[in-house]
């Protein structure tokens, strides 16, 4: 196993070296199995299954071959575009609804004289501490017609009436962007706090020296130094907002009428919901990849970062 | 601290996948010489009671076979029987499931091998013919028939006389009339006439049943949606309930159930399954009446009777089978005090004719102020208009949900559905 | 001037910590209360607790299902950070261009849905269950080892390995540690507060996580945690006493990895983001 050792390091002939170069080699591949051949055999290969699933149709598993009518049937098909509209209005909403308010509490919470800078770190955090079927299900009482928001509005006076959170279309929307900001926040910030710590705040004090304000600062130095960070954040949540399913089942379960379905809630419907069409199901899955793949690459192009 | 930490966590996975290994069940489980069957339904209030007091009456015939009662959400048995059945493993499968008539054709068609044949024993002739359909194939029995779902308007009597109204103000109405009623009511005490589900067309559904009309032409294929007149009126009648904002919206079953139970309606038109759920508040108890559903107005052919829900009984193809068909075969499929049990502790009525017949089925209920509500249902049951449900019921549903959507936004409604259509023809080819 | 900057800026901080604690003050307070009184809006806490806790455990099956998701959670940490940390570090220490490549095609499955898997998954874990019955439809196992191996994890050891004084190594070698005892003498225990980090995001999401186990888990007996509380939320007569009481235990062990863990997660995060 460890030839290396039995080498002393002052014989470094050629040949030698490259025995123990190899050994070293063959080593570090041991070390890379496990996980390498996990993910080819729990993603790759999978994923290869998927397309070739994509090219079949019927009823659970008499599939027959049907080329690509499944993909053309996608552009036709009215709820398809309807999940792929509902989770990119998420998407463009939320994604920097959510990465600028961690960035806002981040920036905020790292300012050495802020006091409580603990309890307000945890306290914004906390949310994402919470299992998203608990989150759904605590909002969607909240958000229900009788539910406590309601409460709260009618009390303050702001509405005359309840409104219907979960049962106007665009209510809907709002209220799961609104859940979803409220548990991924914190999480984001995380982030952003501990990339902070990284910066020296001598910079700051040199800026404001140099009579730059709050704003300028948090543009000119702030953003900048984040960049890498921003733009990881960016793409997790990019990600996860193409899969959002758990918090979308759990509050509005699509409704009203498809209005706040997603893309995985129309895959698991195609495949569970209704008789499974799994060809079907695997064609709408890949056409998720596609997009999280080019909307990746637009995103490490806006940012002009080239890892 | 951290030592314990991580001792705690090595054992609880040791043990936890040492678990694993031995893990593995089917539907039936021999242990000694009695056997153990699972049996899964969702309604606590209902089905779920029908269950438990058909396995009391079951122990008195064979006590070497015990049922365990299940209860899950409808949506999560469809969901795990879709995921099982479409695996091929019996792992995990009960022995008996109920299934909703709607949803029946699609299991049976799809998955025929996971169903095991009922016809040897029960007979067929003695349930209500309009059952038979839906739960057999090519004149293979697979359903043993189970609830009916024939609807009719519940309401709240010291409401209506709190607004100066009777009964009879709101007895064989069509539904345009009924608004009407809901606006006097709505003026006088602030109530709302009933709960609504903007995404569950059920009501739609048994609006058109009083014409013979369904979401499929009658092959129960072919998508029916552009130019069905009567789903176009029963379009209407779903907007103006809550244009006139005499509806309170809800979004799932518990809310529906708290609205009339919080007294927040005082008005329910749904199939008779409910009558358990509506006994729940029993300081409502003597203020409730049954009066029959009301028609879709504009149609000469709509009576005041419909159908909604309803379900059946299915043993499916694994292990403890047989032992599950002899208790599906002893008590629902054949016996009268079953039948007669039901009716009284929980006012269920069944589909088996024999019981029909019983006398229990004329008693005057106190809940109900004394009305004979089970012979009520009878009579209403014997006028349903027959349809075809056909594969896809719910799977045009969710289509028309869509379109409903975009009605109530304001588009035209004519566009809304040929729209529905073409969608309809895409999906369902 | 100043002072007014700062009350906006507390102002801003406390609407903001009020809007993330409320729904734990609530949830909290509703699992004392009784259902009529949690949806009447009752905000105060109340005498149900116990009503409440017997409830759960006695009709339920609750307990059943929290060990379910302990045992998944933790067996899915210990396993999935041993074998990241093992890649993390094989990438980082035994570097080559051919594991730079591996590397990347791997950092690739991150891109990858697991929507788009879940089909192809639940076919393949399917067709195990006959002949490997340990390992299919309804097993613990066939719920963890999907998410075993994860390319964030295994990015996030990578990054931190870079961090890693590599002379240590060679004072290893020269020691006479074999390579695999460098990585757990030297290396496992140097890495503590990466450990950390990663144990808590693991853990989070496993024991968080509902849409797998949502097609893998059939019976009762072995859903967890998430799922029972779906399933309690759709039920047709929920109690949200219970509810919320089923929805404050699910969150007091993830609360309770986080304080204890809190000080390493920070600083582990932070030597990853650098």
């Amino acid at each position: 196993m460890d030839l290396s050792r039995s080498i002393p390091k002052a014989l470094s002939a050629k040949k030698k070296m490259s025995k123990q170069q190899l050994a070293q080699t063959m080593v570090g591949w041991g070390f890379v199995a496990v996980a390498a051949i996990l993910i080819a055999v729990f993603s790759f290969y999978p994923m290869i299954q998927a397309f070739y699933l994509s090219l079949h149709s019927g009823m659970g598993n008499n599939l027959q071959f049907v080329g690509i009518a499944n993909y053309l049937r996608l552009f036709q098909d009215a709820t398809f575009i309807t999940a792929v509209t509902n989770t990119f209005t998420y998407l463009i909403v939320q994604v920097p609804l959510m990465i600028v308010l961690g960035l806002v509490f981040s920036v905020v919470l790292n300012r050495p004289d802020l006091k409580g800078k603990g309890f307000f770190r945890t306290a914004i955090f906390l949310p994402a501490i919470t299992s998203l079927v608990a989150t759904s299900t605590i909002f969607r009482y909240l958000f229900g017609q009788q539910g406590l928001v309601n409460m709260a509005l009618l009390g303050l006076g702001i509405i005359d009436s309840p409104l219907g959170w979960l049962t106007q279309p665009t209510l809907a929307r709002i209220a799961i962007i609104i859940v979803i900001t409220w548990r991924w926040t914190g999480y984001n910030m995380i982030f952003y706090l501990s990339s902070l710590q990284n910066v020296d705040y001598s910079i700051y004090e040199a800026a404001k020296i140099d009579g730059a304000n709050a704003i300028q600062q948090f543009f000119k130095i702030t953003i900048p130094m984040l960049k890498p960070i921003i733009l990881f954040t960016s793409i997790t949540s990019t990600i996860g907002t193409l899969q959002l399913f758990d918090e979308v089942m759990n509050i509005t379960g699509g409704g009203p009428g498809n209005s706040t379905l997603t893309i995985s809630q129309y895959i698991y419907n195609l495949s569970f919901r209704w008789t499974p069409d799994f060809g079907y199901a695997s064609a709408v899955s890949f056409a998720i990849v596609i997009m999280i793949v080019v909307l990746s690459i637009i995103q490490f192009k806006v940012t002009g970062d080239k890892k | 601290m951290k030592k314990m930490i991580t001792a705690i966590a090595a054992s609880v996975t040791i043990l936890g996948l040492a678990a694993c290994a031995g893990e593995e069940s089917t539907g039936g489980t021999q242990v000694g010489g009695t056997q153990e069957i699972t049996a899964w339904a969702w309604d606590p209030n209902f089905n779920i009671r029908a269950l438990n007091l058909a396995t009391e009456i079951f122990e008195g015939i064979n006590p070497d076979i015990t049922v365990n009662v299940v209860e899950n959400a409808q949506d999560s048995i469809i969901q795990q029987l879709n995921v099982m059945m479409s695996s091929g493993t019996a792992n995990g499968l009960p022995n008996i499931v109920l299934i909703e008539d709607y949803r029946a054709q699609v299991f049976l068609q799809a998955f025929p091998d996971m169903f095991f044949e009922m016809s040897d024993f029960i007979d067929v002739n003695e349930f209500a013919p309009y059952k038979i359909p839906m739960t057999s194939i090519d004149g293979r029995q697979y359903g043993v028939p189970f609830d009916t779902g024939a609807t009719g308007l519940y309401v709240r009597t010291d409401i209506l006389e709190s607004a100066g109204l009777s009964v009879a103000d709101v007895t064989d109405l069509d539904w345009d009339q009924l608004i009407e009623v809901g606006l006097q009511v709505k003026e006088a005490t602030g109530l709302p006439m009933m709960t609504l589900d903007p995404s569950d067309l059920g009501i739609i559904r048994s609006m058109i049943q009083t014409t013979g009309t369904w979401y499929t032409e009658e092959d129960g294929i072919t998508p029916f949606i552009e130019g069905n007149e009567q789903l176009k009126a029963g379009f209407e009648v779903f907007r103006r309930l809550i244009d006139e904002g005499i509806v309170l919206p809800v979004t799932d079953w518990s809310q529906f159930v708290s609205g009339f139970n919080n007294g927040d309606v005082w008005a329910v038109p749904t199939g008779n399954w409910i009558t358990a759920s509506i006994m729940a508040a029993e300081d409502q108890a003597g203020n409730w009446a049954v009066v029959s559903q009301p028609r879709l107005p504009g149609f000469a052919n709509s009576v005041n009777a419909s159908n909604l829900g309803g379900s059946s009984w299915y043993v499916l193809n694994v292990d403890g089978k047989e032992a599950a068909a002899e208790f599906l075969a002893s008590t629902f499929g054949s016996s009268i005090e079953l039948y007669e049990s039901l009716l009284n502790e929980i006012g269920a009525i069944g589909t088996f004719i024999p019981a029909l017949a019983s006398s229990v089925m004329d008693q005057e209920v106190e809940f109900f102020g004394g009305q004979r509500i089970f012979s009520d249902f009878a009579d209403w049951t014997q006028q349903i208009p027959q349809v075809n449900f056909g594969l896809h019921t719910y799977a045009l549903e969710d289509i028309l949900a869509v379109a409903m959507q975009s009605y109530l936004n304001g588009q035209d409604l004519d566009q809304v559905l040929r729209d529905a259509q073409a969608q309809a023809n895409n999906q369902l080819n | 001037m100043k002072n007014i900057g700062k009350i906006i800026t507390y102002l801003f901080l406390s609407i903001a910590a009020f809007v993330s604690i409320f729904p734990f003050y609530w949830m909290i307070v509703s699992s004392t209360n009784t259902s009529v009184d949690v949806t009447g809006g009752r905000m105060l806490p109340g005498t149900h607790l116990l009503q409440n806790w017997q409830t759960l455990m006695g009709q339920v099956n609750f307990g059943q299902s929290f060990m379910n998701s302990l045992q998944l959670s933790l067996a899915t940490t210990v396993l999935s950070l041993l074998i990241a940390s093992l890649a993390g570090y094989g990438f980082e220490i035994y570097k080559s261009r051919a594991k730079d490549l591996v590397f990347n095609i791997l950092l690739g499955s991150m891109m990858i849905p697991f929507a788009a898997l879940m089909i192809p998954l639940f076919r393949m874990f399917a067709n195990l269950s006959g002949t490997f019955p340990f390992l299919g439809l309804n097993t613990k196992m066939g719920v963890i080892l999907p998410g075993l191996a994860t390319a964030f994890l295994i990015f996030f050891f990578r990054q931190s390995t870079k961090m890693f004084p590599k002379d240590i190594l060679e004072a290893g070698r020269i020691d006479g540690l074999s390579e695999l005892g460098i990585f757990f003498k030297i290396y496992l225990p140097t890495m503590k507060t990466t450990y950390a980090a990663a144990a808590i995001i693991t853990f989070m999401g496993s024991w968080n996580s509902y849409l797998w186990p949502l097609i893998m888990i059939q019976t009762q007996d072995r859903q967890t945690l998430p799922l029972l509380i779906a399933n309690l939320g759709s039920s047709y007569a929920p109690d949200f006493g219970i509810i919320m009481l089923a929805i404050v235990i699910t969150t007091l062990p993830v609360a309770l990895v986080f304080f204890l863990l809190q000080k390493h997660f920070v600083a582990g995060m932070t030597g990853s983001v650098k």
